[in-house]
């Protein structure tokens, strides 16, 4: 099963406000990208030797903010009420 | 001004359509479990255009709901945002209502409650979409209605409102008491603060039941349904792709005209 | 502006502990959580043991939303083509005397809030707590976005990425190496093949866990639980093995579910729900400071997971811990006294509790149970010894000491299996 398939049975109420920044610039300088295993729903992509990331699947877990060395991750939770809501958890 | 506002709880509509089912011998939705149910989206609105016309020229707010296991839920919502008061309307009379009871039980309280300007309703409700309850509450109370209404607002006592409509909008002006029903074009609802969800949650909200609203057995409940729901199912969409090539774009283009003509309506 | 006794900051096991405790004590208590609704933001593996939450809720057993009782339990080595598993069924009464049971969150939360909320909380859902109202350095409320709201003490159980602890100076970030990332999926099966599937019927369930390829020898685990009607089917990992051997959990989980002796037990079921989490399972080694003026933190927040070997335990700890730390805040306010020093009430409390008895006994396993021979080479040398006794090959067969000893040949010394044992014994 593709994880696209899988985050497309969660619910999700997306927030406009973005609430994980990458740096994309940093990410270039960076060789090992631990941040594309980090994340369990893959937000981050590697596409053409750069680090792409979206916001919108992410499941809140806090993985990536503990891989990444070069501090080109801004972490806080999405608002109040947005993001992923579980229905079994 | 005294303003009355009608919400539903219903099934989430943000729930991806992997968790919507339903049961077809019953002809019921099956609700997720685990997944509360949410004010409609569209008497969210009505909500909030209650509120701009308080923050406006000052008022009180009462707000209505019908249900049983997520009426409270949806009202101390509507209360956080700023509404005033709330009642909440239960009774195994009520139950399985379609929309002609539904509204026989909003214009009875509406009629206890006797002091009001103004009534609003989302334009309809998400989960099935009918869109009757306001104008028949408007019928029962024999008072002017406009439905899917984009901005509301009082000027001197008289309503003026920009409607849409199918080719665009219409503005109309028209006296007190009315009701009025809000469509998605008025814009974004506000989040409760957490000092309005303390509030909220601090308030009485009485609970009304047949008895004490006067409704007539014979206008509620599954057996006086003007509706009649034969079937319920879920839809299934088939996508099929073909790809039409030629040695040219002309050529390829061609071919596409063909199968287009071919395809009978 | 009104001032709470307590504000709790995040409405899980702990924090619904804690405000439950102080609410039923007659205390202002309020509730902040993020979710949309509670449970909203929280899973779990599925399992919860000991008797602490019937001894807070003694109505639990009949009102929870239970989904099944565990009587069976399964360990499982498992190599890319093997699984050898230890099963154990326990029949001793009936589903009221069964110490484990399995739960979904966003059902069990919402009926613990409710609970809350009938002792005389205030739970308000959809706030995110974003700082802390200081008064000096002494906690005196909390900040959502602008709006502010003073508290005698705030009580964070915000869970393992609680940014709040950091910023109330009790604790730096975790980091990698302290953490285990677990992925779930919810898997749908009517409740006949389940009952068929895994032996089992009525409210009874099984717990099952795996060790070996589900993880690709990397420290962690997998895991089936019977639901209803569904089973939760999952990996945990350790955070920084995944980043250090470029390996997704997200690969994991499906190849588990690939897996000869998974593959059956969850045909045909349809997933309908993937999760995630993050696990703090360094015990006592990544505990925070756990008070300071105004404040306390609690479960996964404080990193209070016991690890014993294959199961996790957190939210046993949680709602203990959260209890501890309401009937601290019920003391420190009849004496009006919200200080340091006053709050440090609340360790002595844990001390004596089984909190951090077992955190302390376990306290060394966590670091053996980063051994990498737990996820290779024993599951590799088990399977291979169960092969060679099994193997039937028309060759003149070996005595079963032969075949242990040939099994481990190149994989497991001697030395290494004695020291494994030993150290076995003192960390869990």
């Amino acid at each position: 099963m593709k994880i696209e398939d899988k985050l497309s049975l969660n619910k999700f109420d997306i927030d406009r406000e973005v609430h994980i920044r990458v740096d994309e610039e940093k990410c270039k300088e960076c060789r090992l990208k631990p941040c594309l295993y980090a994340c369990p729903a893959e937000c981050y992509v590697e596409r053409g030797g750069r680090v792409v990331f979206s916001y919108e699947g992410c499941l809140e877990c806090g993985s990536c903010r503990f891989s990444c060395k070069k501090g080109a991750i801004d972490w806080v939770n999405p608002r109040g009420g947005f993001g992923i809501s579980y229905q079994f958890g | 001004m005294e303003i009355i506002v009608c919400i539903k709880p219903v099934l989430d509509p943000d729930l991806p359509p992997a968790k919507f089912t339903v049961d077809g011998k019953k002809n019921e939705v099956i609700p997720p479990e685990g997944v509360p149910f949410v004010m409609s989206p569209y008497d969210a609105l009505a909500v909030e255009a209650a509120l701009r016309i308080k923050e406006a020229q000052g008022g009180k707010i009462t707000v209505l709901t019908q249900g049983t296991k997520y009426a409270e839920e949806i009202m101390r919502k509507a209360l956080a945002m700023g509404a005033d008061e709330g009642v909440i309307l239960s009774d195994p009379a009520f139950e399985d209502s379609d929309g002609f009871g539904t509204a026989h039980v909003l214009a009875q309280t509406v009629k206890k409650i006797g002091k009001f300007d103004l009534i609003l309703c989302g334009r309809q409700a998400a989960d099935w979409d009918a869109g009757v309850v306001g104008s028949l509450i408007a019928e029962y109370l024999n008072i002017p209605v406009v439905i899917r209404a984009k901005s509301i607002e009082v000027l001197d006592g008289v309503l003026k409102i920009e409607r849409i409509s199918t080719n665009g909008s219409e503005v109309f002006e028209l006296g007190l008491p009315a009701l009025v029903t809000l469509s998605s074009e008025m814009g974004q609802v506000r989040i409760p603060s957490g000092w309005g969800i303390i509030s909220a949650a601090k308030k009485q909200v009485p609970k009304w039941g047949a008895t004490d609203i006067g409704t007539d057995p014979s206008q509620t409940g599954a057996a006086a349904a003007v509706n009649r729901l034969v079937k319920l199912y879920v839809p299934v969409y088939e996508r099929k792709c073909e790809m039409v090539t030629g040695k040219d774009p002309a050529e390829a283009a061609a071919r596409l005209t063909e199968k287009i003509l071919a395809i009978k309506p | 502006m009104e001032k709470f006794d307590a504000i709790v900051v995040g409405a899980g096991p702990a924090g619904c502990a804690a405000a439950y405790t102080m609410a039923k004590a007659g205390l202002t208590v309020l509730v902040l959580e993020r979710g949309k609704y509670t449970g909203a933001k929280n899973m779990w593996g599925g399992a919860f043991f000991g008797p602490v939450m019937g001894e807070i809720f003694p109505e639990f057993r009949k009102e929870a939303p239970v989904e099944r009782f565990i009587n069976r339990h399964i360990i499982s080595f498992m190599t890319k083509e093997d699984c050898l598993s230890i099963d154990f069924k326990s029949y001793h009464g009936d589903e009221g005397s069964s110490p484990g049971f399995i739960m979904l969150r966003a059902k069990f939360d919402r009926w613990m809030s409710t609970k809350v909320e009938q002792a005389g909380a205030i739970l308000a859902t959809g706030l995110e707590v974003t700082d802390f109202i200081f008064d000096g350095s002494r906690v005196a409320g909390v900040k959502v976005g602008t709006e502010e709201f003073p508290g005698n003490v705030v009580i964070l159980t915000d869970g393992a990425n609680s940014l709040l602890a950091k910023k109330a100076g009790l604790r730096d970030d975790y980091k990698a190496p302290d953490l285990k990332q677990g992925v779930k999926e919810i898997i749908k099966l009517p409740r006949e093949v389940i009952e068929d599937r895994f032996g089992v019927s009525g409210s009874e369930g099984v717990v099952m866990e795996f060790v070996g390829a589900c993880t690709k020898g990397l420290p962690g685990g997998g895991f089936i639980y019977t639901n209803q009607e569904s089973l939760s089917v999952g990996v945990v990992v350790q955070l920084s093995a995944l980043l250090e051997n470029n390996v997704k959990a997200s690969d994991l989980i499906e190849d588990f579910k690939e897996h000869p002796s998974v593959r059956p037990l969850i045909r045909n079921g349809e997933t309908v729900e993937y999760s995630a989490h993050l696990i703090p399972v360094s015990g006592v080694a990544m505990m925070p400071r756990l008070y300071s003026g105004g404040i306390l933190v609690a479960g996964d927040a404080a990193a209070m997971v016991l690890g014993t070997g294959l199961i996790l335990e957190g939210a046993n700890l949680a709602m203990a811990a959260g209890i501890a730390a309401g009937n601290t805040v019920i003391g420190a306010k009849a004496l009006n006294d919200f200080s340091a020093l006053a709050l440090s009430q609340y360790e002595s409390l844990l001390k004596e509790s089984f909190v951090m008895k077992d955190l302390q006994t376990f306290r060394r396993a966590p670091h053996f149970l980063e051994n990498p021979r737990i996820y290779n080479d024993y599951p590799e040398w088990t399977c291979a010894m169960m092969r060679g006794i099994f193997n039937s090959t028309g060759k003149a067969r070996r005595n079963i000491l032969e075949v242990v000893k040939e099994s481990m040949k190149g994989k497991i010394g001697l030395m290494q299996l004695v020291g494994d044992t030993l150290k076995a014994r003192k960390a869990i």
